[in-house]
């Protein structure tokens, strides 16, 4: 494992964009860092709010009309390489937002994240489990350790 | 001729081995803030030492070179470096081997140092136009908004603006804390404070220096930029304020530079209060470092128990303490 | 706006804020005018959450729509549900069984514990005080577990059903027990942190003064829920519930409407929940949890006001061969909003991100409604 590698492995800085969900999923992952039971760092996950720091972009909410143009700018600012995790169902696949009546595609939202930003992986779940968030965030480290 | 060329190298070498291992020390002093005061008050555990001081910076080193949102991108990229330069130098003027050059190992050259420091601050809040403010693209400015012909501000230039204030008076306690050893020592050189203390003890346990040690210590947290005294980063308004806009090798630098700061701003205590300038041919460097882990510790305590301060708890603070500083070299002067 | 003017009317430059920001857990955009770091006015821009769940809800089948609700919002999810599920209740006049009611008491008690220790850490977090924060959500993750172990999801739980509550939620004697012993260790937790709170002198100076509002302005911008009550005005919804008939308790005010009578108001709301709680579990009657003896048939609409975490919430349908018709949903911050501006007004820049949070905002509740301007 080379010097890059390994430092990536030891500080991995995640950054999270709300998009209009039910606020479940955010304040758990919230919940996740802030929380001393969960305690992100010392699996040394970071929260941060400055896209410029970040590493893992955690996003969640089914990305609702206003959110798409601040979601893809936010993308945008983080410096390669860069990550994207799609945390709650509705970020996956749009949750109970997603069609009216049956299978009618909802006006409201811009479909799950995937439509936007290229996702890497994906946390299921309404809302998602802490844990789960964890494991989410670490999984990437295979793919964000080889990363250039 | 020769002689003097030797002894000159000598001291170059003992300065360049100083710093490289005050260096090394002080990246794992955010470390050792994080998991051993923050997360030890907060009950849980915390990151590894090693992770907030040095792997971050070096991840930082290997992740692509934005070009960062600013009009003068060069000089906005240029800033974190001349601190760092700025800190190093710091550091230079305090081991033993400046002795040689006056104008760099006195007071004088000390707070211009600091003041360089600051104002490169001031700079980087006003080059920072990040994404988070007022480039985020969202319709406000729409009909029937308020006030559609405002001039508007990024984050940063509050940020800009708060450390102006800070130069203007935030920072006068730890100046004023600096010239206390001066009122013993009738001298602004560091070789006559350190010597002064060497044969009459150190100042430290003087009434006047207690007083200004405590002054000393505000001034730190201040110069720091640690909270309650973050304005200028606070992350309920400004977020990372003149920081936003670092990506890859320069937010490592900035990384850096903070825990070398925090090193050389306690090193500069055990010069002046305690007088021993620090040098790794002397066991005495142990005490340099004791004094720079004392006040990392401190520093922990203090900013994992209080909020972030406003002008109304701030202005107070600092009155204060520049009280407490004056009253430090008027009994020094006695 | 007479009684709180501006220092100056200069406005000097627009900040912009959000729509992310680390102050804030949902996307909303607020524009401060300020003055010398001083906030002279502030417009909060909401609809960036806009999802349409009541157009969702048209047409969907009544059990269909009243889980649906639930997802609106991820921090009073339960209250959601449970006045939908009243809506529905009280048009088609399905007597509910004493022990569901109990249990849904439980429910909502809790749901508001976990609201407020969430406001709490938020709080905390945006005056920059982490520490405090992390105290507040350790005590709220004992809460989460609750939850989790009568509803078997750690935010939406879908406790109440047409009739009842799901068969999942019954409290069965050793929930009851776990239940009883976490109460203590909460209560404990909750003591030691407020007292904490009131001794910490620097952030007790903080928090004092700031985002003040007075009760006649409260009334006049229809504030509701613990914000109304933080600034002396005794209206707590839950006194004519009839749900609550069975239970004493006593409604809390504060004085000064500040962000410290908030924060305060909320720990103090906390003792009164457990205390709720305690009575339900001492008095919780013994039969069938759900009601499924009841016929379907068209109503005219219906409304159902109940008092939520954060005020009072307005759930209104009518029904139509079992299908949801006409819906509208009002949520407490919807009222809230005109207080948050408001209290942002002469106070610094610093303080404006909490000055909004003291009103507990939760705009993903929120954004339904249109708001027309007439200019």
């Amino acid at each position: 494992m080379g010097i890059k590698s390994f430092s990536r492995a030891r500080a991995i800085h995640v950054m999270l964009v709300y998009t209009g969900g039910c606020n479940g999923c955010d304040i758990e992952i919230v919940n996740s860092i802030l929380s001393p039971r969960f305690d992100a760092e010392q699996y040394k996950v970071f929260l941060t709010w400055n896209p410029r720091e970040a590493d893992v972009l955690v996003v969640t909410g089914p990305v609702t009309h206003l959110n798409r143009k601040p979601l893809e700018a936010i993308y945008e600012a983080i410096p390669e390489p860069k990550l994207v995790v799609a945390a709650g169902s509705c970020a996956l696949m749009g949750g109970v937002y997603k069609n009216i009546h049956g299978d009618i595609p909802s006006e409201e939202i811009e479909g799950p994240v995937e439509n936007i930003i290229p996702v890497a992986a994906k946390i299921p779940g309404c809302a998602v489990r802490p844990q789960d968030v964890l494991a989410g965030v670490v999984s990437l480290l295979p793919t964000l350790l080889d990363a250039d | 001729m020769f002689e003097i060329n030797a002894i000159a190298l000598n001291s170059i070498f003992a300065v360049i081995i100083t710093v490289i291992v005050c260096f090394i020390i002080s990246t794992l002093l955010p470390g050792i803030e994080r998991k051993y005061v923050h997360a030890r008050i907060q009950q849980r555990i915390g990151p590894p030492v090693t992770s907030p001081g040095i792997m971050a910076p070096i991840k930082f080193l290997f992740k692509e070179n934005i070009k960062p949102s600013s009009p003068v991108p060069g000089l906005y990229k240029a800033l974190p470096v001349i601190c760092f330069l700025v800190v190093l130098f710091l550091f230079i003027a305090l081991t033993p081997f400046a002795y040689a050059i006056p104008a760099l190992a006195s007071l004088v050259a000390i707070v211009g140092l600091l003041k360089v420091e600051e104002i490169c601050y001031v700079l980087m809040g006003a080059l920072s136009k990040s994404i988070m403010s007022v480039r985020m693209p969202f319709p406000d400015r729409v009909k029937g908004a308020a006030h559609l012909n405002t001039t508007r501000s990024f984050i940063e230039d509050i940020s800009a603006r708060r450390s102006l204030r800070m130069i203007t008076y935030g920072s006068f306690p730890l100046y004023l804390a600096l010239f206390a050893p001066v009122t013993q020592a009738r001298s602004i050189f560091l070789q006559d404070i350190v010597m002064y203390q060497q044969t009459h003890g150190p100042f430290l346990f003087t009434v006047a220096g207690g007083i200004s040690a405590v002054v000393f210590f505000i001034g730190y947290m201040i110069m720091l930029n640690e909270y309650p005294f973050s304005i200028i980063k606070a992350k309920c308004d400004v977020i990372e304020g003149p920081y936003m806009e670092y990506a890859s090798k320069y937010r490592s630098v900035v990384f850096i530079t903070r825990g070398f700061l925090m090193l050389t701003l306690g090193v500069l205590f055990s010069v002046l209060f305690i007088g021993i300038p620090p040098t790794v041919f002397s066991p005495t460097i142990l005490i340099n470092i004791f004094v720079v882990l004392v006040f990392v510790f401190m520093m922990g305590i203090f900013s994992a128990f209080t909020p972030v301060f406003t002008n109304r708890q701030l202005l107070p603070t600092i009155l204060g303490s520049t009280l407490l500083g004056i009253l430090a070299i008027v009994i020094g002067l006695l | 706006m007479e009684e709180k003017v501006p220092r100056s009317n200069i406005i000097e430059t627009e900040i912009p804020m959000g729509t992310v920001h680390p102050a804030a857990l949902e996307p909303y955009r607020v524009r401060l005018f300020v003055e010398d770091e001083i906030v002279q006015e502030a417009e909060i821009t909401i609809g960036v959450n806009h999802r349409g769940i009541e157009r969702i809800m048209e047409g969907l089948p009544v059990e269909k729509a009243n889980s649906l609700t639930e997802k609106i919002c991820g921090i009073c999810s339960n209250a959601h549900i449970w006045n939908s599920c009243r809506t529905a209740e009280i048009g088609l006049d399905i007597e509910i069984p004493e022990r569901a009611r109990y249990i849904r008491v439980i429910m909502s008690e809790l749901e508001r514990l976990h609201s407020h220790f969430l406001y709490l850490a938020h709080g905390c977090e945006t005056v920059a005080h982490e520490t405090f924060s992390m105290r507040a959500f350790y005590l709220r993750e004992t809460v989460m577990e609750l939850l989790a172990m009568i509803g078997g999801n750690r935010v939406q739980y879908g406790c109440s059903v047409l009739g009842g509550v799901r068969p999942r939620c019954d409290l069965d004697e050793a929930k009851l027990l776990r239940l009883k012993d976490d109460l203590d260790k909460i209560e404990e937790g909750l003591t030691d942190f407020a007292q904490r709170f009131m001794a910490d002198s620097i952030l007790i100076s903080r928090v004092t003064g700031v985002g003040a509002l007075p009760a006649e302005q409260a009334i006049r911008l229809a504030v509701t829920g613990p914000s109304l009550r933080a600034t002396g005005v005794a209206r707590d919804l839950r006194t004519t519930m009839f749900e609550y008939d069975d239970f004493d308790f006593n409604i809390i005010t504060q004085p000064d409407g500040d962000v410290k009578s908030n924060l305060l108001m909320r720990a103090l709301e906390s003792f009164e929940s457990i205390n709720i709680i305690r009575q339900a579990i001492a008095n919780i009657p013994e039969g069938k949890v759900v009601n499924r003896d009841w016929e379907m048939f068209d109503t005219d609409i219906i409304e159902s006001y109940i008092e939520v975490p954060r005020g009072t919430l307005y759930h209104s349908y009518a029904l139509e061969s079992g299908r949801v018709r006409h819906c509208v949903i009002r949520t407490p911050s919807m009222a809230n909003i005109g207080a948050m501006q408001y209290a942002c007004i002469g106070d610094h820049i610093t303080d404006a991100q909490l000055c909004i949070v003291q009103c507990d905002p939760c705009f993903t509740c929120t954004d339904r409604a249109i708001e027309i301007i007439r200019r």
